[in-house]
């Protein structure tokens, strides 16, 4: 009660650490638009089109249907007004489409697109350049293998039903023709959809480990706290009560998973509606959080009482939490980590914790590995509990 | 009651306190008087189970302090040198949870809580965070959380330190209030008046031993009603000893560049033939300060040293 109590009078403190994963998750939210999904650019292609034929038209068409058109606004403009957003850097790219498209590709012509590009943007110009490369080479085979018959389509007249079984027949042939290379195909592709229902967005990717990373923060910091008990003298005064030092003990842990409580249900929470984080089971998902973060602070509490002072349990909090962090996939996830980095740091008290909350957010964890994990992160606890409770009760008190 | 046998208390090669014996009773104040690091503040500890005695024996109400600890504790109401509070609660609080830690429940523990702010005066100021408190009000608040269960044994060690006068006095009332209730009071403290007033028995500790115990009586008459003389001026050390020595019914206790201290039988009416023997050994004498007979001069004669340094 008495740690409660302190806790709501420095309700700041409090805030802080709940606020920490909740920062998180707005920034994220920032970054990756709220959606969850992964993050797009958006840009503008100016076309001017002066040759206005269905080509031409077609052309346009690629670029305003999906994918491209998820990336790009199509923009019809004159020549001279794109001219000129382009060189003030309104738009990705201006597409010039001269007069005589469809005259050159049907008759096997050279011609000349022009297009300007964006300097001040890496991505969107470049995408639309070679999408553009391979319209541009997909047109020259084309043109070599149905010139004809695209040109037939040519004439500018209603074509008679003579010319429309004559079409078919050479159509007929060329694609018998064309099966000797094409059909059957030499290398199949069998594409399987993997776990379909996981979406790897970037939030999904990253918000797991930032949270765990606040989680191991928070530790250190309230592992330390027990210093304040030694400056104030209230642990000695403690000591000469009937009072049990491990009740007092196994309150702090108490109300150190309280605040856990509060900071995880925040995080998940912001994790799955300001992130859009896949959380199948908000409840497992914050309880697993809390339970992680009481017993990062159970193991980070003999460090902290077994040091000569607050300033060195400091210091050693950091020392270890922070190659913790990076090892144990919260700095970075385990799948962008090198393999040999993985190896170990699937080893640590947070890499393990973190493993299974992914799992427990994707709904895909399996009982007896969690519980397998349980009770080893819960024998370390008890273990770190006991190493605690003979510090404070030797040298912490004197 | 407290018994202190033949207690000893090592920190590695430093031995804090050296083989203390005494008794202190119910309804007295029993006063532990030395200088810091004398070893005061290392007995509390051992009494109160915060320290493991090295050899000896300690017993509160007939409960060994080691191996009946907390029956031990359970009769002792400690006020610590240091004032351990929590600063970010209020004094009701506070009272509270130092009242839970001895075991005591509500309604019992609400009612002694507002007796005990009662009689500290800190009633107006119950529900405010101790961190706005003065240091006389955390001293009383201190001592507050040391009597809110009605222990049977206090031990109070410096209960005064750094409290202004108008504070002091009310807590050295609080404190005969608490004998006169019954309670075995040990109490602590450097500042010789203190002791002087408030203590029925004392011990004189000094480097962890205690050179003299008694009642104020006992003590002063160890003294055979000397003075004390402190001389302040210029001084060969040996020559002037020598010339003061000659003088009858003089001992010198100190002597040094500066300082000449001595304990002197009807000292106003030998000051001229101590003048007159330094003026021979060549010393210039700059002041003279002549105190009766109190526990600082006994301090003084028994250690060779002033109990503040």
């Amino acid at each position: 009660m008495k740690d409660l109590r302190i806790l709501r009078r420095d309700p700041f403190s409090v805030l802080t650490w709940v606020g920490i994963p909740l920062c998180i998750g707005l920034l994220i939210h920032l970054v990756f638009g709220g959606s969850g999904g992964q993050a797009q650019p958006q840009g503008v292609l100016l076309l001017a089109d002066q040759d206005n034929t269905f080509t031409s038209r077609m052309l346009a068409g690629a670029f305003g249907s999906d994918p491209l058109g998820k990336m790009l606004t199509v923009e019809k403009v004159d020549a001279a007004e794109g001219r000129a957003r382009i060189d003030r850097g309104d738009g990705s790219a201006l597409l010039i489409v001269p007069k005589g498209l469809q005259d050159a590709f049907l008759n096997s012509r050279p011609y000349r697109l022009r297009l300007f590009t964006n300097a001040g943007q890496r991505i969107l110009p470049k995408i639309v350049e070679e999408t553009l490369r391979g319209m541009v080479d997909g047109a020259f085979y084309l043109q070599r293998v149905a010139g004809d018959q695209l040109r037939g389509m040519d004439s500018g007249r209603e074509p008679s039903e003579a010319d429309v079984v004559l079409r078919a027949i050479r159509t007929r042939r060329l694609a018998i023709e064309m099966s000797r290379y094409l059909s059957p195909p030499l290398i199949g592709l069998e594409t399987t959809v993997v776990a379909e229902k996981h979406s790897a967005s970037a939030a999904n990717f990253f918000f797991p480990n930032m949270i765990f990373l606040a989680l191991l923060l928070m530790a250190n910091g309230l592992s330390t706290d027990i210093w304040k008990e030694r400056t104030m003298g209230t642990l000695r005064r403690l000591a000469m009560t009937p009072a049990s030092i491990a009740a007092f003990l196994a309150g702090r842990v108490a109300t150190v998973a309280m605040v856990y409580c509060a900071a995880s249900v925040a995080a998940v929470a912001a994790a799955r509606y300001l992130a859009g984080v896949t959380v199948s089971n908000m409840a497992a998902a914050a309880g697993w959080a809390a339970l992680s973060g009481t017993l990062f602070y159970l193991l980070l509490l003999p460090l902290a009482i077994y040091s000569s002072g607050q300033r060195g349990a400091d210091v050693r909090g950091n020392l270890l939490v922070f190659p913790l962090a990076m090892a144990g996939g919260c700095f970075f996830p385990f799948e962008v980590m090198p393999d040999w980095l993985v190896r170990i740091g699937r080893w640590t008290p947070n890499g393990l914790a973190v493993v299974q909350f992914k799992d427990v957010l994707l709904g895909t964890v399996h009982p007896s590995h969690l519980a397998t994990v349980l009770a080893g992160l819960a024998a370390a606890g008890l273990l770190a509990y006991l190493l605690a409770l003979r510090g404070l009760r030797g040298a912490f008190l004197q | 009651m407290i018994e202190v046998e033949q207690l000893r208390k090592s920190f590695g090669e430093l031995t804090a306190v050296d083989g203390v014996s005494f008794t202190a009773r119910a309804g007295e104040i029993f006063g532990l008087l030395g200088p810091n690091g004398a070893g005061k503040t290392t007995t509390i500890g051992c009494i109160s189970g915060l320290l493991t005695p090295t050899a000896g024996r300690v017993r509160v109400m007939g409960h060994d302090a080691v191996h009946d600890g907390p029956a031990a504790r359970e009769a002792l109401g400690v006020a610590p040198q240091e004032i351990a509070l929590y600063d970010d609660l209020s004094a009701l609080e506070n009272l509270a949870f130092w009242g839970g830690a001895q075991r005591m429940r509500n309604p019992l523990l609400h009612r002694r809580i507002q007796e005990v702010l009662e009689i500290t005066g800190l009633q107006d100021r119950a529900r405010e965070p101790v961190k706005r408190f003065s240091g006389g009000m955390k001293r009383r608040l201190n001592l507050a959380c040391a009597i809110v269960h009605s222990p049977r044994v206090l031990l109070l060690d410096e209960p005064t330190v750094g409290v202004d006068p108008q504070s002091r006095v009310r807590l050295l009332e609080l404190v005969r209030s608490e004998a006169q209730a019954g309670r075995c009071v040990l109490y602590t403290t450097h500042y010789m008046e203190e002791a002087e007033t408030l203590c029925d028995r004392l011990a004189i500790m000094d480097h962890g031993r205690i050179i003299a115990a008694g009642t104020l009586a006992e003590l002063r008459s160890m003294l055979a009603e000397r003075d004390l003389l402190r001389l302040a001026g210029v001084f060969a050390p040996a020559a002037a000893r020598a010339a003061v020595e000659r003088v009858e019914g003089i001992e010198v206790l100190q002597a040094d560049d500066s300082l000449l201290i001595l304990s002197v039988a009807e000292a106003s009416r030998k000051l001229p033939a101590i003048f007159a023997a330094l003026a021979a050994a060549g010393a210039d004498v700059r002041g003279t300060t002549l105190t009766q007979p109190s526990l600082e001069s006994l301090f003084i004669r028994l250690t060779g040293k002033e109990l503040r340094e």
